[in-house]
């Protein structure tokens, strides 16, 4: 049924904006393609379950899950990245130390959990479901919504009306003025980390509750799709983030529903193709794209 | 003795084939082209090789000639969109042709065999047919190097607009650089598929780039020695201790985060340019 | 002999006008300056000429050929070379490597040739390096031919992109401020070659902000402000011209 499947696809599609502000906020700042973020988020799922299952109630699970990420992603910066600032090579370099950034968290998780797919303990959360207008919520669905909405004004209120907030903007806009300023950048770098990671974690976290299955690698899928959703936001655009990832979650929900399997993949990789094509920067991002000097 | 050499005939089998993958990514990066396609053009090669051994029962020959053809269509058709884009932009689209040609493997049941992958494929070469083309793509590169392609490859990569105002037709050079790159990685695709009795889709996906872009990064991006002394410590590496086989992919990713912060240009191009740099200074301290 | 001839060239961006309707000939053998002060829209000019840029109206001719539309890379085949504001040499390469690569205009061995590393190619490498070294004797440099090009100081990082420049054989070289942040010794220096180039038949646009440099060097002098040109004659009248003063000395319109 349409208005249920697009109910499914607005849930979707806010755990897919905690995932891409994350990967588009440090993009925006630094130039760098963490590709570890999706580590990161898997890592928050994997604490969380960790937490509950040595006996801790969820809500601390959740909380400690977020803190984790959000440390851990500013430990890949520190360790992975800040040296790369200094040579100017963070564009190619950036993306190589990701990977193998991604690659130790991927490895340890694998140990940690001996390949072993994690599953919550039953009713970790509670299965309620509630129907209206002919539709079906689960209580999951209504908490992983709400916690994607709250999350993301947190962090718009974060970005946009606080002091720390306007640093961020101030450093992203000219490292060097900021210096100038009394701005410490390292700090103000670790923070966007800290905050890119926390999101990612959240997200993992209700992924993990959503479908019950935490392995070393689901956070590989969503950072694929994290392409493409920030393609389409154009890189570096928060709001732009925000609407592409509405727009995908749906079509990724609605494909998975009415075509057949195997092919939501193709489509959603084909139309990250024939964006790049016709419209590198996407729907919001800076006309840059691609560095290409104005000749025909 | 000849014992022992037989046991590490398969470790040169697997070095000669990724040696020529290895080329096959270090050429487009050489042309400042930042394509991390080669998992996908070698998937085309393999299979398209398999296919015409299975299911058109063809000489290997025309088997491996096919899929070098295929490889570098598929690359010089990537290339067209690729000239527009630059840098991490350009990264993600060969990423997103990774997955879309995955995918499209997946599905396509019928010719490749789905997850199935592609089976009984009749292994048709052997050591010797793999030292020969790694041999001949040795000298490829090398020469390429040497010659003009290699200096406005290499002038491209530096600085787009002096190559430009030298007269260098910067997307021709980046398409001819995705042609060699494309039919390099069909042609150790198939060498691959008529060497290993089976194919398997997920072979040629985010994991093999992976380590194809290991093997340059260690290597180096800048000589011909490069690739042949990345692939060569990535591939032996494993085998002299067995914690580090069953650790391979931290290894990987604490070898590419340690090599692109600390020695950036890699083991073989770090070591060149300090020779370079220590014959230089021998000749000045000799004129004085 | 032709001439490198702008005729009514403009270039916009979106509401803002960067030149308006400039008229420019630079004939063979002649060293003609451009002045301006900053922001005057000197460097678009050049960029322009160069196909770096695109243009908005008017026209760019060598000779009969008319470049306007053309593309980057075809420019030099025009004949036309330039050197850039900021030095800009392979810093990895050494300073044989980096004038080598100008003579890539003349290199004439197929592709397939230089793929396959044929007879044909290898021995065109060696005339070339034979040919790079000529050249740069001719500059003085043949001792740094080794050296990694960034390791040279700041004048002799200058030659070496001239010598580059000159590997292309060119008929015009268009100097973007070739002798900013120099002594007097490196830029008489660098005048002598200017003035060799010019001998040898070339048409030389220079480009300078020092304006003592360019009344030493050249015959005819364009005056550039705000994108529009405000003056041109010998460099003796041109100085002389209270606009010109004013332009350089009253900078409240580019701030």
């Amino acid at each position: 049924m349409l208005a249920q499947q697009l109910l499914n696809g607005l849930v979707v599609s806010g755990v897919y904006a905690l995932f891409s502000l994350g990967f588009t906020l440090v993009f925006g700042i630094q130039r760098i393609l963490n590709l570890a973020h999706g580590a990161i988020f898997m890592t928050g799922a994997m604490v969380a379950y960790y937490v509950v299952d040595s006996g801790m109630p969820l809500w601390l699970g959740f909380i400690v899950a977020i803190l984790a990420s959000g440390l851990l992603s500013v430990l890949v910066e520190i360790v992975c990245f800040r040296r790369l600032r200094k040579t100017g090579d963070e564009e190619f370099g950036g993306i190589i130390s990701s990977i193998g950034a991604g690659l130790v968290i991927m490895t340890i998780a694998q140990q940690v959990s001996n390949t072993q797919v994690l599953r919550f303990p039953f009713e970790t959360f509670p299965v309620v479901i509630f129907k209206f207008w002919g539709l079906r919520v689960s209580m999951l669905q209504l908490f992983m919504a709400s916690a994607a909405i709250i999350l993301v004004l947190l962090l718009g209120y974060y970005v946009y009306k606080t002091a720390f907030g306007r640093r961020i903007r101030a450093v992203t806009d000219n490292e060097h003025a900021a210096m100038l300023m009394g701005i410490n950048p390292n700090f103000i770098y670790s923070q966007t980390y800290f905050i890119a990671g926390a999101l990612a974690g959240a997200a993992g976290v209700l992924v993990g509750l959503a479908f019950n299955s935490i392995t070393f690698l689901m956070g590989e899928p969503y950072l694929m799709f994290a392409f493409a959703i920030i393609i389409l936001g154009g890189l570096g655009s928060i709001p732009g983030a925000l609407l592409a990832s509405l727009v995908f979650g749906m079509v990724q929900t609605l494909t998975i529903a009415y075509l057949p399997s195997g092919l939501t993949d193709t489509i959603i990789f084909a139309s990250l193709f024939l964006i790049l094509l016709v419209r590198p920067h996407g729907l919001l991002g800076k006309e840059d794209a691609g560095n290409l000097r104005g000749r025909r | 003795m000849n014992g022992l050499v037989a046991g590490y005939l398969p470790l040169f089998d697997i070095y000669l084939i990724h040696l020529g993958l290895a080329f096959s990514q270090y050429i487009v990066l050489r042309a400042g082209v930042f394509s991390l396609a080669t998992a996908a053009f070698a998937g085309i090669g393999a299979y398209t090789a398999g296919i015409f051994a299975v299911n058109l029962g063809l000489h290997p020959a025309l088997g491996l000639l096919a899929g070098t053809l295929t490889g570098m269509a598929a690359a010089i058709f990537l290339s067209v969109p690729l000239a527009r884009l630059r840098g991490v932009y350009q990264a993600i689209a060969t990423v997103a042709f990774i997955q879309i040609c995955l995918s499209l493997n997946i599905y396509s049941e019928n010719l490749t065999g789905g997850a199935m992958g592609l089976n009984n494929i009749p292994k048709t070469v052997g050591t010797g047919t793999l030292f020969l083309f790694a041999a001949l793509a040795t000298y490829l590169i090398w020469g390429i190097e040497r010659g003009r392609l290699g200096r406005a490859f290499n002038t491209i990569r530096q600085d787009e607009a002096v190559a430009a105002s030298l007269g260098i037709n910067i997307t021709r050079h980046q398409m001819l650089a995705f042609a060699i790159s494309g039919a390099l990685a069909g042609l150790f695709g198939g060498l691959e598929a008529y060497h290993s009795y089976a194919l398997d889709p997920n072979q040629f996906g985010f994991h093999l780039l992976i380590t194809t872009l290991s093997y340059v990064i260690l290597g180096g991006r800048n000589s011909v020695v490069g690739p042949l002394i990345g692939t060569a410590i990535l591939i032996i590496l494993p085998e002299i201790a067995r914690p580090l086989a069953e650790n391979r992919m931290v290894i990987y990713g604490i070898m590419l985060i340690v090599v692109i912060n600390y020695l950036p240009k890699g083991i073989a191009d770090t070591a060149i340019d300090a020779i370079r740099a220590r014959r230089l200074k021998a000749r000045g301290d000799a004129k004085s | 002999m032709s001439t490198l001839k702008l005729t009514n060239l403009s270039k916009r961006f979106g509401g803002v006008v960067a030149s308006d309707d400039v008229n420019l000939s630079v004939p063979a053998g002649k060293i003609i300056g451009l002045i301006g002060p900053n922001g005057a829209g000197k460097t678009t000019i050049v960029n322009m000429i160069t196909g770096m840029l695109p243009v908005s109206g008017g026209h760019i001719h060598v000779g009969d050929t008319d470049i306007t539309h053309a593309p980057a890379h075809e420019i030099s085949r025009a004949g036309l070379a330039r050197t850039f504001q900021n030095i800009r040499l392979l810093g990895e390469a050494t300073v044989l490597e980096n004038v080598m690569i100008g003579f890539h205009r003349h290199e004439t061995s197929s592709t397939l040739a230089a793929l396959l590393s044929l007879p044909a190619a290898s021995s065109e490498t060696a005339a070339l390096k034979g040919r790079t070294l000529a050249l740069l004797a001719e500059f003085d440099l043949q001792d740094f031919a080794d050296y990694p090009a960034s390791g040279l100081s700041y004048g002799h990082q200058r030659k070496v992109e001239m010598a580059r420049a000159m590997a292309a054989e060119p008929d015009f070289v268009l100097l973007d401020e070739p002798i900013a942040g120099m002594n007097d010794v490196e830029s008489d220096a660098l005048a002598e070659i200017f003035q060799r180039l010019a001998a040898n038949g070339k048409g030389v646009l220079l480009i300078e902000h020092n304006v003592r440099f360019v009344a030493k060097m050249c015959s005819y002098v364009y005056v550039l402000d705000g994108g529009r040109l405000i003056s041109e004659g010998t460099p003796d009248d041109v100085l002389k011209d209270p606009t010109v003063i004013s332009a350089y000395l009253g900078d409240q319109h580019h701030a």
